[in-house]
């Protein structure tokens, strides 16, 4: 008798454990299918399933929001769901090895940024050949990176910052995000251009080197606008220069590193869609075709603007495009890391 | 009165329906992966991060900071009853949590924990629609050399979470640092003890630990005798606490939410500091230090109300600066983005209705946390009473599926099958489980902050005691060292004496 | 009886002497680096060694006065079968699947009890697979393939 009625408290409980979950299954399902689950009219062959798009990088990040916001658009013309996924880890090659070593049918999609051109002279047994292991589908969008400083930093002007960094070499401290990260490149970059060495001080993200920039602990930092924008417009960091030929929207005076005169200082976080080598051209077409009218998709548009950043052009959107950017940037970085020293592995 | 106006602006945003309703929704949601091992708050956001992008941007944050404190009450249920912290400030919880529930005391630990939380979050959310600018202006103060000494102090103290030898405490203290070393280091990316395993580079999960170490230690150590003892728990006494019970908690509910309050402020780390903190200082101060460790109420009341104000704090540095002070944060960071809000000190002027709508919404949340908990207690009680035949494949199971859904890497569970096997080793020789997890916290933020603040002074190691902050904490931490230790060595013989007589 | 040997003492004393030993020699094939920039190994190195040195002090307290601490059995089949079930979980989840690696793994954990009788190990094994379905695919949504690559689908 006793055995029965634990049994029955173990069985209400486990109905307890079933009910909550039903109540996380509605919150969960509920909101997926008012958001996410667009499937439309098929079009003979791929798509037949899901495809995953795999972000190497932590849910929440630049890169994963840029994903979300063309993985709905592309899912309604593909007509197929499309599932995004986060495998972060040692800089994204976690995430690009495993894309790297999927199926090459089209269903398993690497959304990477800058870092798949610099992995190769950063990580030693990669496991992967960016230019040999993938297909590139084509470019998404070039995120711009802005050079800002604590807000008491002597130097006024980009120009002054250069001269005032050279003078005092021994003293002034660069910020980054980690190594690999954007801001670590563009702090590469800077020295090279600048023709300086400077001790770099490394943060475990974006967030804390940022709260140790506006506290006044370091001196000066390079970060994508989407991270330094709302501090630069309330005043609480002071912002030199932003790194593209062209000036952003949404920080209109700041002029770029070209008008401020250090051209050389030219980068941006571009980001590119990926499959395994050997996927079937038909099916890399269809993805780009895909990629080229979400990115036309005035929503997206929008909210990339929110960002500081645009769509690539259309004619960027494509493979041939991408791998000519893939090719540039590993040349440049190659050499970058090399000067400089850096290796992760 | 401008602040009156802005709480009216608040409540007014909170208590719309769909914001109730969300609400509701995130707390429902941070309670249930609170209390199941292995999912984190920062999955679960993550996971519905994108479902909130259809939201009002107001409605999407409210959900989503209910998800992450909801997740700090309901991580405290699987603490006392099966003793599985999901977190490290829950660690704290499980000691004597946990014991509590072993003497049939589980639904007064429960309770304890839910009111303190609710008075704490309360409290807290006072603290955020007073001071919360000038508050986040002291956190930006705080340097490298601070934290380095704010985290040395915080190992020192963890000492008292064990009832034991000291010596074996500190060494457990340092084992957790030690473990806390694996993976990519953050300097100079040189991947260190990950035997060329990629999946290592991001370091050991603290789930892996943390289940390994309490879950599965605590199941074998409860398998040893099967034949002589029957059931783990004894009879419960009483669901709800004595007022004896109500008595002892008021004191450690107060001064747990101050410290929570002041310590979840620092974004580099100062929330999982507060939980046990707040343990020691109700240790110290107790006119009944030994019952710590045994099933003292104090030693539950204190550290989950310090948490719970922690956490609300610590939302201070994001709302008024735009600064993460946590994963969750930084994913919130994302959806503030996404919204088309840039996050950054202009948030409070150019979205009043959103920062005071939020702020409100908390102490919705805690009021629909407590109404939501307090009828719980009774079932999770009953939970206790399943056959230890069930709950053990359950905890195994439920870990193993918990931990790998982090990240899909197969060696986080390996992992706790090591952590496991060395825990139950450790733990039969006298070793307590507690402050290895603490010290695995906190190792990387002590490097981290040594090594930052050695290159900004040039290798001048005496910036810790030249910065007035950094110098008071060291002498804290020296000061807790030496009322630790010696007591302890005093009280130790004193009890080998009695023993002998 | 003034001086006690504590056997626990020693064996904890030595663990942490070996893992802490391990970890310098590790730290030795790092950076070692300098005060201003500590390589990757300077810090390891440093709490190794103190790790390894408590562990050493615990072992000399435990050799003359000791915490006598009851040692107590040691479950060897629940070691063994909580072992094999959780790395084979870990090991096949990919491949087989969520629900047939839960089901095993369940089956496999309550093995450890040596009290358990078949029946209800295959019943308890079968409802925590069920309610693991439920909670963890269904509830909260977690993308792994119901039946695994392994099995052809």
């Amino acid at each position: 008798m006793r055995t029965t009625s634990r049994y029955r408290a173990a069985a209400r409980t486990i109905a307890v454990i079933g009910v909550v979950s039903l109540a996380a299954a509605c919150a969960g399902s509920g909101g997926t299918g008012g958001e996410g689950a667009t499937t439309g009219g098929a079009t003979g062959g791929y798509p037949e399933q899901n495809i995953t798009f795999v972000v190497p990088f932590s849910a929440g990040g630049p890169t994963d929001t840029v994903t979300r916001m063309i993985a709905d658009p592309m899912a309604a013309k593909l007509g197929a769901k499309i599932v995004v996924q986060n495998a972060e880890g040692a800089g994204g090659t976690v995430g690009a090895g495993e894309v790297a070593r999927a199926e090459p049918d089209g269903y398993t999609v690497l959304m990477h940024h800058i870092g798949m051109s610099t992995a190769p002279a950063l990580y030693k047994d990669l496991g992967y050949k960016p230019l040999e292991s993938f297909q590139m589908v084509g470019l998404v969008t070039e995120v711009p990176m802005t050079v800002v400083a604590r807000k008491d930093f002597p130097p006024a002007s980009l120009k002054d910052l250069v001269t005032y960094v050279k003078a005092n070499a021994s003293k002034v401290t660069l910020a980054n995000a980690g190594i690999g990260a954007a801001s670590h490149l563009c702090g590469l970059l800077f020295q090279t251009a600048a023709g300086v060495k400077l001790q770099e001080v490394p943060y475990e993200g974006t967030g804390p080197a940022l709260t140790d920039l506006v506290g006044g602990q370091v001196d000066f930092m390079c970060d994508q606008t989407t991270n330094t924008s709302g501090q630069i417009s309330a005043g609480e960091v002071k912002a030199y220069a932003v790194t593209t030929p062209e000036r952003v929207k949404s920080l209109p005076d700041l002029p770029t590193t070209a008008e401020a005169g250090l051209p050389q200082l030219e980068v941006s976080v571009w980001h590119g869609l990926y499959v395994p080598a050997g996927t079937p051209q038909d099916v890399v077409q269809k993805l780009s075709d895909a990629l080229k009218a979400a990115l036309a998709d005035q929503k997206v548009v929008d909210q990339m603007a929110k960002l500081g950043t645009a769509p690539v052009p259309a004619e960027d959107a494509t493979p041939q495009a991408h791998k000519a950017k893939l090719e540039e940037q590993l040349a440049t970085w190659a050499k970058v890391i090399a000067d400089a020293g850096v290796k992760a592995s | 009165m401008e602040l009156l106006d802005n709480l009216a602006l608040g409540f007014s945003t909170a208590l719309l329906i769909q914001n109730v309703l969300y609400c509701f929704v995130g707390v429902l949601l941070g309670t249930a992966v609170g209390v199941l091992p292995g999912i984190g708050p920062t999955a679960t956001v993550a996971m519905l991060l994108p479902i909130t992008f259809s939201f009002e941007p107001v409605t999407a944050l409210i959900m989503l900071a209910g998800i992450y404190y909801g997740a700090q009450y309901g991580g405290s249920t699987t603490a006392i009853l099966i003793n599985l912290p999901g977190e490290s400030s829950a660690a704290v919880t499980a000691l004597d949590g946990h014991e509590m529930a072993r003497q049939g005391r589980a639904g007064a630990a429960l309770a304890a924990a839910a009111v303190g939380s609710f008075v704490a979050g309360t409290v807290a959310t006072v603290v955020l629609a007073v001071a919360a600018p000038p508050l986040a202006r002291v956190a930006l103060t705080f340097g490298p050399a601070e934290y380095f000494s704010l985290v040395l102090f915080g190992l020192i103290v963890s000492i008292t979470l064990a009832r034991g030898a000291p010596l074996k405490a500190l060494a457990m203290i340092a084992l957790g640092v030690l473990f806390g070393t694996v993976g990519q280091d953050l300097y100079t990316g040189t991947p260190r003890f990950v035997f060329g395993q990629r999946e290592l580079y991001g370091g050991i999960d603290f789930v892996s630990v943390a289940v390994g170490m309490f879950g599965v230690a605590e199941i074998l150590r409860n398998l040893e005798n099967e034949h002589t003892r029957t059931a783990i728990v004894g009879k419960v006494r009483n669901l709800w606490p004595t007022r004896e019970d109500r008595r002892r908690i008021v004191g450690p509910i107060l001064r747990g939410t101050g410290l929570g309050s002041a310590l979840g402020v620092l974004p580099g780390g100062g929330h999982v500091l507060a939980s046990f903190t707040s343990y020691a200082v109700e240790k110290r101060i107790s006119k009944r230090p030994q019952e710590f460790g045994r099933g003292a109420i104090e030693g539950v009341a204190g550290p989950e109300s310090a948490n719970n104000a922690a956490a609300q704090t610590s939302f201070i540095p994001l709302l008024t600066l735009g600064l993460p002070a946590h994963p969750v944060m930084a994913l919130m960071v994302g959806a503030f983005i996404v919204h088309g809000i840039t996050p950054g000190p202009n948030v409070i002027t150019e979205e009043p209705a959103l920062f005071w709508g939020l702020i409100a919404s908390m102490w919705i949340g805690n009021v629909l946390l407590v109404l939501l908990n307090l009828p719980l207690i009774g079932i999770w009680v009953r939970m206790l009473r399943i056959p230890y035949q069930v709950l053990f494949p359950m905890i195994i199971l439920f870990a193993a599926i918990g931990t790998y859904s982090l990240e899909f890497n197969a060696f986080d569970v390996y992992a706790i099958v090591f952590f496991g096997i060395l825990g139950y080793i450790l733990i039969k020789c006298g070793c307590e489980p507690a402050p290895l997890l603490l010290g695995f916290v906190l190792g990387p933020l002590l490097e981290e902050n040594l090594r930052r603040a050695l290159i900004i002074s040039r290798g001048d190691a005496s910036v810790f005691v030249t910065r007035p902050i950094s110098a008071v904490l060291l002498a804290v931490a020296v000061a807790a060292l030496v009322i630790t230790v010696l007591p302890a060595i005093r009280r130790r013989r004193e009890t080998v004496f009695t023993e002998e007589e | 009886m003034e001086r006690r040997r504590s056997l626990p003492d020693v064996l904890a004393g030595g663990i942490f002497v070996l893992i802490g030993g391990a970890f310098v020699v590790g730290a030795l094939g790092y950076e070692l680096g300098t005060p201003l920039r500590m390589g990757p190994g300077a810090f390891p190195m440093l709490v190794g060694a103190t790790v390894a040195a408590l562990g050493l002090a615990i072992v000399l307290k435990g050799l003359v006065a000791g915490e006598v601490i009851p040692f107590g059995p040691i479950p060897w089949r629940a070691v063994a079968v909580i072992v094999l079930a959780l790395v084979f979980f870990g090991f096949t989840v990919r491949g087989l699947g969520f629900v047939p690696a839960s089901a095993v793994t369940a089956l496999l954990t309550t093995l450890a009890s040596s009290r358990v009788r078949p029946l209800t190990a295959v019943a308890v094994a079968a409802g925590l697979t069920a309610a693991g379905t439920l909670i963890f695919v269904v509830g909260l949504q977690l993308r792994i393939p119901l039946l695994g690559p392994w099995l052809g689908f």
